[in-house]
Formats: C-alpha cells, sequence, structure tokens
C-alpha cells in the first residue's frame, strides 16, 4: 500500500515536471514610462488646478518605482505615503480605500502587517483590461477622495492606451 | 594672572550674550527652489534627450537638501538605473559639482572620507543645478553606454530650462 503511494507521487511530480518543462514564458503587459509619466502629471495638475498641492507615485506590476513626483510645498509624508498607497492598492488590485474599508472591520488584518502597505484612501490600479498592471497613489489633498479623484483623472487620461 | 583670565571670561560670555541677541533679531532665510514643475521638465527633457540618442534611462532631479523632487524609471533601462540616477543626482548636489567631477577627485584616493558617507557614489552623469553660483538641486541620470553620455542628456535638461533658473 505504502510502495504503491510512493509510486504514485513520484509519478505525478514527473509528469509535473514534464508540463513545467513544455510550459510557454508568461506574457505581460507593462506600463511604458511615457504612459506612466503621462498618468503621473495628469494626477498632479489635477490636483493642483483644484488648489490641492499634492505628491504622486506611479508604481509597476512588481510594485517598483515608475514615476515619483513631489509637489511644491507638500508635507514631507506625502511623498512616503503616495508610494505606500500605490503599493497598496498593486497588491490588493482594489482602490487603497476600498482595502482601507475592508480592514477597518478587522484591525488584526494580516495584510496591515505587510511591509508598506496603508489603509488610506487616494490610490487606484491601474488595470489593462482585468489584469492590474500597476497603480498610481496621491498624497497631499484634505481627504483621500479628493487624492482619488486626481488619481483618477491620471488613469482616465491614458484610458485608450491601457488595452 | 587669574584675574586676568576672570575679565577674559566676562568678555567672552558678553560676546556670547551679544551674540546670541543677534541671533534672536536675525531675519529668517529666503531661498529659491525648484518647483515640481521645472523639475519634471528637467527629468523628462533628459529621458528624451537620452532617447533620441538612443539610450534607455532613468532619471532623479532632487532638491536643496537632497529630498527627491522627481524620479522616473524608464521600462526599458536596467534594474539599477533608479538607484544609480538618485545617487549621482545626490553626489552631485552634496558637493555642488558635477559627479564626474568627484569622482575624478577621488579617484585618486580610494579611501577618501566621502566615499563613506551614505548614498554617495564617484559615477558621471550628474550635474549640480544652479542659480547663479548657487546650488539648488542635481540632476542624475543612468542607463547610458558611458557616464559622459549620462551628462550629455543630464545637461540637456538643465539647458531646457535655463531662462527659468534665476
Amino acid at each position: 500500500m505504502i510502495k504503491i503511494t510512493i509510486g504514485t507521487a513520484t509519478l505525478a511530480l514527473a509528469c509535473s515536471l514534464a508540463i513545467g518543462a513544455n510550459a510557454q514564458l508568461v506574457t505581460i503587459k507593462q506600463l511604458s514610462l511615457p504612459i506612466a509619466a503621462t498618468i503621473g502629471t495628469t494626477a498632479m495638475e489635477t490636483c493642483k488646478a483644484q488648489g490641492y498641492n499634492v505628491s504622486v507615485h506611479v508604481i509597476g506590476n512588481m510594485g517598483e518605482v515608475l514615476v515619483a513626483l513631489r509637489g511644491d510645498n507638500t508635507g514631507p509624508h506625502t511623498m512616503e505615503n503616495s508610494m505606500r498607497k500605490a503599493l497598496t492598492s498593486r497588491g490588493t488590485r482594489l482602490p487603497s480605500g476600498e482595502f482601507a474599508e475592508n480592514v477597518s472591520k478587522t484591525p488584526n488584518a494580516g495584510a496591515l502587517r505587510l511591509g508598506n502597505m496603508i489603509p488610506a484612501r487616494g490610490a487606484l490600479p491601474i488595470k489593462a483590461g482585468e489584469e492590474t498592471i500597476g497603480a498610481v497613489g496621491v498624497s497631499g489633498a484634505p481627504g483621500g477622495d479628493k487624492d482619488e479623484a486626481c488619481a483618477k483623472a491620471g488613469v482616465d487620461k491614458v484610458a485608450d492606451q491601457l488595452k | 594672572m587669574s584675574k586676568i583670565h576672570g575679565l577674559a571670561g566676562v568678555s567672552l560670555a558678553t560676546a556670547l550674550a551679544c551674540g546670541l541677541a543677534t541671533s534672536a533679531n536675525a531675519q529668517l532665510l529666503q531661498h529659491k527652489d525648484l518647483s515640481s514643475a521645472i523639475a519634471t521638465t528637467i527629468a523628462l527633457t533628459a529621458v528624451d534627450a537620452c532617447k533620441q540618442a538612443g539610450y534607455n534611462v532613468s532619471v532623479h532631479v532632487v532638491g536643496r537638501n537632497g529630498e527627491v523632487l522627481v524620479g522616473l524609471r524608464h521600462h526599458a533601462a536596467g534594474v539599477n538605473t533608479f538607484e544609480n540616477s538618485w545617487k549621482k543626482a545626490y553626489t552631485s548636489r552634496t558637493f555642488r559639482t558635477p559627479s564626474g567631477k568627484f569622482a575624478e577627485n577621488v579617484g585618486q584616493n580610494p579611501v577618501a572620507g566621502q566615499l563613506f558617507l551614505a548614498n554617495i557614489t564617484a559615477a558621471r552623469g550628474a550635474l549640480p543645478i544652479m542659480i547663479g553660483e548657487e546650488t539648488i538641486g542635481a540632476v542624475g541620470v543612468s542607463g547610458a553606454p558611458g557616464g559622459d553620455k549620462d551628462e550629455v542628456c543630464a545637461q540637456a535638461g538643465i539647458d531646457k530650462v535655463k531662462d527659468q533658473l534665476r
């Protein structure tokens, strides 16, 4: 009985390795710098037009920073905050405000213990179709809802290119 | 003899008190800083200039205190270029000199103390951003095949806004 089980496991392993060796490379869509820069500058200008000075981060698929913009006369924390909001949004594939709502009911949520996660509104995932390929985070407006509106303006600006 | 020392002490105390009084009346410092708009123009121009030359680069613009104003990672640039462009810019701002000049200066002295400071790098590709003689920031570029080529793109970025740097 034991012998048979081991034999089956070995066979299964061999099969999965065989499949692995024949697997194709993963093809993903990636934000280009021009698109990311347009998202970032549009978000900043949108907030500026409304009278808010903000800092903005655009991050890519692996959370890497593509664009970082420090706004005039912003608080020193806005750079970190916009980066962490963006990372939170990318990680959860959700608006960071939605993540904040979700975890407000579970203050011990494990997700809050991960590095750089922050339950604060103001970041949106950047999607190609259904697939999240990055995020944009904004910080500095008086309220996460206002930050988020500027983030949305940035994403909307390049909507045609996100496919 | 000790009396003389005592008098000297009084003089010192008086001088110190006067010095403090002067400080209390001192005005706040005023200076010009890079705006986000100017810093962004410098960075995007540097990226474009290198792109025109056939190089994909990452760029950082830092402000008066070495703080990051703009960071741009090119989608096809090497992984290290983002960090490297920042360190070059920080080095250039710190020593108020092209990072390549700094690299030359310490080149003969591998144990130069400056090289042991955090985030300092002896690599060409960053230029200070100046108003007249005053350094108010720096732009660093990384990704071209050679620091001299990085530096050309940094220069293009500064040139683009030179009318506003006054």
